[in-house]
């Protein structure tokens, strides 16, 4: 069942909220470790409430949240331990939006620490992926795609890419995962990785359920100085279509899959985003990263520890004890970044690239309407594989997902079929704003499958 | 010797900089704040368009280019007053550029947010936020001062133009700050973080004398400690901080237009400067005058709404020496009185027509600070109008001669101070209203 027939059956009254309700909340926590908390009493407390009212876009869908999206009074820490019992004392703008829609928050999704991985295990709580448990979900929102495809409920996962936070773990899970255009979903109360980059997002079972949650949290918000006064272009249709070429250069048995979707496409050529993107990305989100992460000193929230010593050893002791090795390394690589003597060379160059990679996109873009190529260049790995790879590895991992998270387009990852019965994701770029084209051509994809 | 100085002085914004927060001085800690300037996580700044246009009228002010446009940064350093453990300041491109304010030239000007307030009980250190995230401009000189007293003086000059801009109120010492850096012929040595005024002059003056004993050797950063009225070794170049600023991408470019920068100098009224030397030429006052009636805005438009009625030499007298010698003796500032120009026009006016002398003005002056009156009616109603030529002043005078035959007779013996004492007695004796010159004629002619 989609969530706009679940949504009228609420409203219809055929359909029970609080039954709904009380059975996802059992799925949840049964789930492969998917969740960081679970908001029981508070989410039947609202099921109640909307199965008197009826009310709203999302009447009585059951929602998750990421961990870094802030709700009011309810742990919110980012997937990290510095943040360990934090409750924030306010909501996050998307959060107010979705409840006001009727919308009931189950939980809060396991992710890496802070956004920084993209396997979900740079955490305590290890999101499994349903498939195959030995796998992981991807990540950085791994506990959102994961229960996207665990849950049998209708339900929408709310989620967060710095890099591709969205798409991987939609790719790797088999779900549908949305990344908006920069700006068009209001940061205000998400718990900042890299603020140039962040975007909040959706993840469903189907392209429609995707889409009804993002217009529920498009526009503009005062609170959030770099969201966008324009909503999404209301043109739908998709005139032209191109494979991006150096997407091709992977696994052979994914490249063949992703042609075979589109045997007729053109092939452009991106080579900027293949050579720079990566670096770029990480120079720039690191940098802001180490900046945003300097907050966490054991003083006013979070984490800490009996007072001692100096202030510089006080944080000092804090810090080193809750943030993980990798948010250690991305501070430590983030601060190198942008010293002086460095940052003219690695901070200030890849802002440079970025606006250079951007220009190659609209070149595109005066052609095609959508760019397509695989989401990942691998399916879902298992942990024991991820155990091998270096850091750097690691990183290159992300290799298919920063261009359009670097240029801050809207992108979606879906289901384009199967290897070692492992799902492979598609994905589709538009322009700016032209989200609605996405949908058009994602439905299709669906349709075909 | 060479100094430069850095101020930093706060925006009089109702609220603060990057949130809704108030600005007002708050007895209570940490009651004036909100998620943004405590930096909790997910919060975000939003710019204050006030504060950044009162950034914009202080850079014409003191004639700097505006940058078309511009953007913030963040700087990084940890400190426990600084919620997020950076600031959001303005990096490689400020506000305005290459300004001047007489012969110094001004390097920079840029808008930012103040930190917290470290408040240090016994071994205990209590943060209040309150302060973070008011508005700061950053006033960056070259190092063109010649001595701490160039300096001393040139930033009177300063507040005096911020205060005619609307832009700086001297709520307290603490609104203004400065890091100064001095070289006499050893190396450069900053002396960071000194609070007001005469601290500024005192450490640039600790810090010559210092300097002349032991020239600098390399490039140090000093703090200032006004108790023991001495500078302090805090760091030394080889381990200057490095504060790796990135652009805040929370708060998206600015565009500064001509359209702006039109509207914003419309604002902008006659500059205390342009007041004095007008006052000169206009009034013909000495210069020592009108640049104390210059330096403070009420002052001036007090000054040249009575100047419009009563002679301005008299005006510039009673204003610059009676009136600011009573509101520094009650420790009141023009601002916080109600005198109304009229008032004093019809007491300056008795004053000239001889209605009342300087004894009897002054008292009504006194009195004006405290209430609103007329000065006319209240000298018809007190009977206070000056005695002059009357029969009543000359049997006045009969009674001081009679009374005082020794004065009397060192007088007539050639001693000229001697009258002064007499002319005081008939003063005593009419309860301050004997015409002063008067009383004298009388005085001399009887004896």
């Amino acid at each position: 069942m989609n969530l706009t027939e679940y949504i009228q059956d609420v409203k219809s009254g055929r359909i029970s909220v609080v039954k709904t309700i009380s059975s996802i909340l059992n799925e949840a926590k049964s789930s492969p470790e998917h969740f960081r908390v679970i908001t029981k009493q508070y989410a039947l407390e609202r099921a109640e409430k909307i199965e008197k009212t009826k009310e709203g876009r999302l009447a009585g869908v059951p929602i998750s949240i990421k961990d870094c999206i802030c709700v009011k009074n309810i742990e919110s820490s980012a997937g990290s331990e510095i943040l360990q019992g934090y409750r924030p004392p306010f909501n996050a703008t998307v959060i107010d939006k979705l409840e006001k829609e009727g919308a009931i928050i189950i939980g809060k999704t396991s992710q890496d620490e802070f956004g920084f991985g993209s396997f979900s295990v740079n955490t305590k709580k290890i999101p499994k992926n349903p498939l195959d448990l030995t796998r992981s979900c991807g990540g950085s929102s791994g506990g959102a795609a994961g229960f996207t495809a665990f849950t049998s409920h209708p339900h929408l996962a709310i989620a967060e890419s710095t890099g591709g936070s969205i798409a991987n773990p939609a790719s790797f899970c088999g779900v549908v995962g949305l990344t908006p255009t920069y700006g068009l979903v209001s940061r205000y109360g998400l718990i900042d990785y890299a603020n140039s980059l962040d975007k909040i997002g959706t993840m469903a079972k189907t392209v429609k359920d995707a889409f009804l949650g993002l217009n529920v949290m498009a526009g503009h918000d005062e609170k959030d100085s770099t969201s966008l006064s324009q909503n999404i272009d209301k043109e739908k249709k998709v005139k032209s279509i191109a494979i991006i070429k150096e997407s091709l250069d992977i696994d052979k048995e994914i490249k063949d899959l992703i042609l075979s979707r589109f045997p007729k496409a053109d092939i452009i050529s991106l080579p900027n985003i293949k050579k720079y993107a990566i670096p770029s990305y990480y120079l720039i989100a690191l940098s802001e990263a180490s900046t945003n992460l300097s907050k966490y000193c054991g003083i006013r929230y979070g984490a800490s520890e009996n007072l001692k010593g100096s202030f510089d050893e006080y944080f000092t002791s804090v810090r080193s004890k809750y943030f993980s090795d990798e948010s250690k390394r991305r501070i430590i690589l983030g601060t190198f970044a942008r010293m002086s003597g460095f940052r003219d060379a690695f901070y200030l160059k890849a802002m440079k690239v970025r606006t250079l990679i951007i220009s190659d996109y609209q070149k595109a873009f005066k052609k095609y309407d959508i760019l397509i190529s695989p989401t990942m260049p691998i399916i879902a790995p298992k942990f024991e594989e991820i155990k091998k790879l270096t850091p750097l590895e690691n990183y290159m991992m992300d290799i298919l997902t920063v261009g359009p998270n670097l240029a801050g387009l809207p992108h979606m990852s879906l289901n384009a079929g199967f290897k070692d019965k492992m799902p492979v994701g598609i994905m589709l770029t538009s322009n700016y704003l032209q989200e609605n084209k996405l949908q058009f051509l994602g439905e299709k994809i669906e349709n075909r499958s | 010797m060479k100094i430069g100085l850095e101020i930093h002085v706060q925006l009089n914004t109702k609220s603060k900089v990057f949130c809704n927060c108030p600005t007002a001085v708050n007895e209570n800690p940490n009651t004036n704040i909100c998620p943004t300037c405590i930096g909790l996580p997910g919060a975000k700044p939003v710019l204050n368009q006030l504060a950044l246009e009162k950034a914009v009228k202080a850079a014409l002010a003191l004639n700097c280019k505006i940058s078309p446009e511009t953007f913030f940064s963040r700087k990084s350093y940890f400190y426990p007053d600084l919620a997020k453990n950076f600031q959001i300041t303005q990096y490689e491109i400020p506000i305005g550029t290459q300004g001047k304010l007489e012969n110094i030239r001004i390097k920079r000007l840029h808008l930012e947010e103040d930190p917290g307030a470290l408040i240090h009980k016994g071994s205990i250190t209590l943060i209040d936020y309150n302060r973070s995230g008011i508005p700061l401009i950053e006033i960056v000189t070259e190092p063109d001062f010649k001595s701490p007293n160039e300096a001393r003086l040139f930033l009177r000059k300063l507040i005096t133009i911020l205060e005619y801009l609307d832009i700086y109120e001297r709520k307290s010492e603490a609104a203004m700050k400065a890091d100064a850096n001095i070289s006499t012929t050893g190396e450069k040595v900053e002396i960071k973080n000194i609070t007001g005024l005469k601290e500024i002059e005192r450490a640039l003056e600790y810090e010559a004398s210092r300097q002349e004993e032991e020239p600098a050797k390399i490039q140090e950063t000093r703090g200032w400690n006004p108790e023991k009225g001495i500078t302090f070794l805090q760091r030394t170049k080889e381990s200057e901080s490095d504060y790796g600023y990135v652009f805040d991408s929370d708060l998206p470019l600015i565009e500064i237009t001509q359209k702006q920068i039109k509207e914003i100098k419309k604002t902008i009224p006659e500059l205390s400067l342009d007041k004095v030397e007008r006052f000169k030429k206009t009034y013909k006052l000495e210069n020592e005058d009108a640049e104390t009636l210059a330096s403070e805005k009420l002052l001036a438009e007090l000054f040249e709404k009575i100047a419009e009625k009563i002679n301005p030499i008299l005006a510039a007298r009673w204003l610059r020496r009676d009136l600011i010698n009573i509101l520094n003796y009650n420790k009141k500032s023009l601002k916080e009185i109600k005198l109304d120009a009229e008032h004093v026009i019809e007491l300056l006016t008795l004053l000239k027509e001889n209605k009342i002398n300087d004894a009897t003005a002054k008292e009504i002056l006194i009195k004006l600070i405290e209430t609103p009156f007329s000065p006319k009616k209240h000298v018809e109603k007190e009977g206070l109008e000056m005695l002059s030529s009357s029969e009543d002043l000359e049997k006045m005078c009969r009674e001081v001669i009679g009374k005082n035959g020794e004065v009397v007779e060192s007088y007539k013996s050639g001693k000229e101070e001697a009258m002064n004492f007499l002319v005081g007695q008939v003063m005593r004796l009419s309860k301050g209203k004997a015409n002063p010159k008067e009383t004298q004629k009388i005085l001399k002619k009887l004896i």
